[in-house]
């Protein structure tokens, strides 16, 4: 059975050390409110930024060339085994004759192209693969394929993107962890501030041998709240930027996929919510603990 | 040497309290302990008298755990409190009562609030805390004044409430260091009275203090420190040594 004797005196012990300092309070919730708020921003810049790059790379496709020698029978069964690759995400076969076709739509008024009196241009096959990423590898290994002459791909940008969306996550990597080091700095130091104001009463239940974990739970109860009041704050203020300024922002940058599914938006609260709250109770357990310590 | 060796117990009966070889040198060089050994019976009253810093609160200090001997065994209540785990020390100090000089009350808790206290923070269930507290409360004779804050009480009222504080988890051993030290005379007997109270229903108590008439009234087991060395250690002694010999009493040992 519960005592709810034992209940009320932790709960009025929580708050009695909670009203002792508001400012250190208010501090403490208003910096995990800024983290928060600025980890949300940064994880939305970098979805937006991984969608576009995203989309940019799956327009990126293999052209293989195929050998003058190879008829339309064998560019077919070239055609189906590259595409039985499941790293493949679609392959279109262009005729020599298509392919002079959509040069000459493509270079019109450039170049003269009555001048051709052949074909130039082999057989081909539009290769895209379902990964980025697999690119480089799968054009490799369509070279080694017989009847193939050469395989061209946009290497440059590929490898660009690629490196840019590490950098990208790498940066993002440092700048959360800063940010989540200065929420628990100060926390840390608003609860070092109230253990300090309760030292007489810690004084006391030490020598009249309440455990560790006793003396613990309050400080632990205030540095949780700390981080999810902070948390919440944060997560409804991201709430109505995105309400108010994703639709404007949406309208003026028309080709940029903004928004963020409705799972996502509930994944990504629990997240940041989650964030604030283990800020709050790591960085009070190592301050009380160091203070129990010495 | 003189001190390495304490009085046998003459009456045979168990110690509680149990200190061997023990010295205590803190991180300064100051030699706070040198080589103590000594042993106290259960259910007994003892003061511990000497100059101030020759020691008293730094045994005192070793027999709750707030400090750890630099040398010797420290056995209170069967438990090697020297080589106690920090987990442990918990359940050490609920078995050990501690008065100090200064009461160390909390002003905004009433002296209910602040004999419960003890028990609410060692996890007592409210119903118990309902029928312990006013016992401890009768203990000291305080049993009107639960609902005044420390600040309406006189010094023995806050001192009174310190001890039932002490009492309420029923420890075996109470330690009281100057519980006197800030009280005028007619206070400091009642305080003594209730220390003597507490004794008498088989609790023992520890008292290092300066408060010679109560010393010379009580006449009990009286261990006096000099330079953190036991120099006397009398079982019906007086404050000063020069008394206690005068006495002309039998049975006092008085150590070179």
């Amino acid at each position: 059975m519960v005592d709810w004797g034992r209940v009320q005196f932790f709960l009025s012990e929580v708050r009695r050390s909670f009203t002792r300092n508001p400012v250190m309070q208010i501090t403490a919730i208003g910096t995990v409110t800024v983290t928060i708020l600025m980890l949300g921003a940064f994880l939305f810049g970098r979805q937006t930024l991984t969608t576009i790059g995203d989309q940019i790379v799956r327009k990126i496709e293999i052209s293989v060339f195929l050998d003058d020698n190879v008829d339309p029978v064998t560019a077919r069964k070239l055609e189906v085994q590259i595409a039985a690759d499941p790293r493949v995400l679609s392959v279109t076969y262009i005729s020599r004759a298509e392919g002079l076709a959509l040069m000459r739509e493509r270079l019109r008024g450039q170049i003269d192209m009555s001048l051709l009196k052949s074909n130039p241009l082999p057989d081909a096959l539009r290769v895209r693969v379902v990964d980025p990423a697999l690119v480089t590898q799968v054009a490799a290994h369509i070279q080694k394929m017989p009847g193939v002459a050469t395989t061209v791909y946009a290497q440059d940008v590929v490898t660009k993107m690629l490196r840019m969306g590490d950098i990208l996550s790498r940066l993002g990597l440092i700048v959360v962890i800063s940010l989540v080091l200065t929420a628990a700095i100060i926390i840390s130091n608003t609860i070092r501030l109230t253990v300090f104001a309760r030292r007489r009463e810690i004084g006391i239940m030490q020598l009249v041998g309440a455990s560790a974990a006793y003396i613990r739970g309050p400080f632990i109860c205030e540095g949780l709240i700390h981080g999810v009041v902070g948390a919440l704050i944060a997560i409804g203020l991201l709430a109505a930027a995105q309400a108010e300024y994703l639709p404007k922002l949406q309208a003026a940058l028309p080709f940029i996929p903004l928004s963020i599914a409705g799972h996502d938006e509930l994944v990504f609260s629990l997240a940041l919510l989650g964030t604030g709250a283990c800020v709050g109770i790591l960085s009070s357990w190592i301050s009380v603990d160091h203070y129990l310590r010495t | 040497m003189s001190s390495e060796t304490s009085p046998a117990r003459k009456d045979g009966s168990p110690s509680v309290i149990s200190l061997h070889g023990v010295s205590l040198i803190y991180p300064n060089g100051t030699r706070a302990l040198d080589n103590l050994t000594l042993d106290i019976a259960k259910g007994s009253f003892v003061f511990l008298v000497g100059d101030s810093g020759t020691g008293k609160s730094s045994l005192l200090r070793l027999l709750y755990r707030e400090q750890v001997p630099t040398r010797g065994e420290v056995v209170v209540d069967g438990v090697r409190v020297d080589l106690l785990k920090r987990s442990r020390i918990p359940y050490l100090r609920r078995n050990v009562g501690v008065v100090f000089q200064d009461y160390k009350l909390l002003a905004d808790k009433t002296v209910w609030e602040n004999v419960a206290f003890a028990l609410q923070v060692t996890g007592t269930h409210t119903r118990e805390l309902l029928r312990l507290v006013p016992r401890a409360l009768n203990r000291v004779g305080l049993s009107h004044k639960g609902e005044m804050y420390p600040s309406e009480l006189s010094g023995g009222e806050q001192q009174r409430t310190a001890i039932a504080r002490a009492l309420v988890n029923n420890p075996k051993i109470l330690l009281c260091d100057e519980p006197t030290g800030n009280l005028d005379p007619a206070n400091s007997t009642e305080i003594m009275e209730t220390l003597l109270h507490i004794n008498l229903k088989g609790t023992t108590v520890l008292v290092a203090t300066h408060n010679a008439a109560a010393v010379d009234r009580l006449r009990r087991r009286v261990i006096r420190l000099a330079d953190g060395k036991i120099v006397s250690d009398e079982d019906r002694g007086y404050y000063s040594l020069a008394n206690g010999t005068h006495g002309g009493l039998g049975q006092s040992t008085v150590l070179p």
